[in-house]
């Protein structure tokens, strides 16, 4: 088991609950080849710096998953077949990177933990403390 | 000639960024960060220019060539 970066951009002209549903079907394509998805991120519309099959905006999506190993292939003919998918690219992490963007995720989650715990009120530090174990 | 005297302004200290900015690791999707880096064109900045270390310069490289991969950079600037 492996771990992987995937950028996909998706088709610009989708809404809120289509885009939901793509990334229904982009977890089922993850699942379909024994992985699974760490973390996902929405980056939004965004514009292109180059035309994409004629789209010159496009719907970013940030996904951290795992991977059974030698079935990346098959995982990117499968982001192929899937119309909503205008462009992506599938980066290998090592184990190191994963750590790092795990931790990186961590502390921003602590982060505003400490801030909500501030403005909350300052007794309740147990909250703050709990908060990043979950993530 | 003229162009190469504006760029040398453009970089005046011959300090690496990256180390300067204790940056272990550049993500392809940082935009902000690797934006300076490109030229007018698209171009990548020589680090003979940029004035950046050849370890930094490797990891920005790859970076870049990973952003235009995925739209994030032109490969290319049509005047």
């Amino acid at each position: 088991m492996r771990n992987y970066h995937s950028v996909l951009i998706l088709k610009p002209d989708l809404d809120e609950d289509q885009v939901d549903q793509s990334v229904e079907k982009i977890t089922s394509i993850i699942n379909k080849f024994g992985g699974s998805i760490l973390k996902l991120d929405k980056w939004g519309k965004k514009r292109l710096a180059y035309r994409i099959k004629k789209n010159k905006f496009g719907y970013y999506l940030n996904v951290y998953h795992t991977c059974e190993q030698g079935r990346v292939l098959d995982l990117e003919k499968g982001y192929q077949l899937y119309e909503q998918i205008i462009k992506y690219l599938v980066i290998r992490l090592e184990e190191r990177d994963i750590v790092r963007v795990m931790d990186k995720d961590k502390e921003s989650a602590a982060e505003s933990a400490k801030d909500s715990a501030a403005e909350e009120n300052r007794s309740e530090e147990t909250v703050a403390a709990g908060e990043p174990d979950k993530s | 000639m003229k162009n190469q005297r504006k760029k040398r302004t453009l970089f005046t200290q011959k300090i690496c960024r990256f180390c300067s900015e204790k940056i272990e690791h550049i993500d392809f999707f940082d935009i902000k960060l690797l934006k300076p880096l490109i030229s007018e064109r698209g171009k990548i900045v020589p680090s003979r220019i940029s004035g950046n270390c050849a370890r930094h310069q490797r990891q920005m490289t790859e970076a870049i060539k990973r952003a235009r991969n995925i739209a994030l950079l032109p490969f290319s600037v049509e005047h």
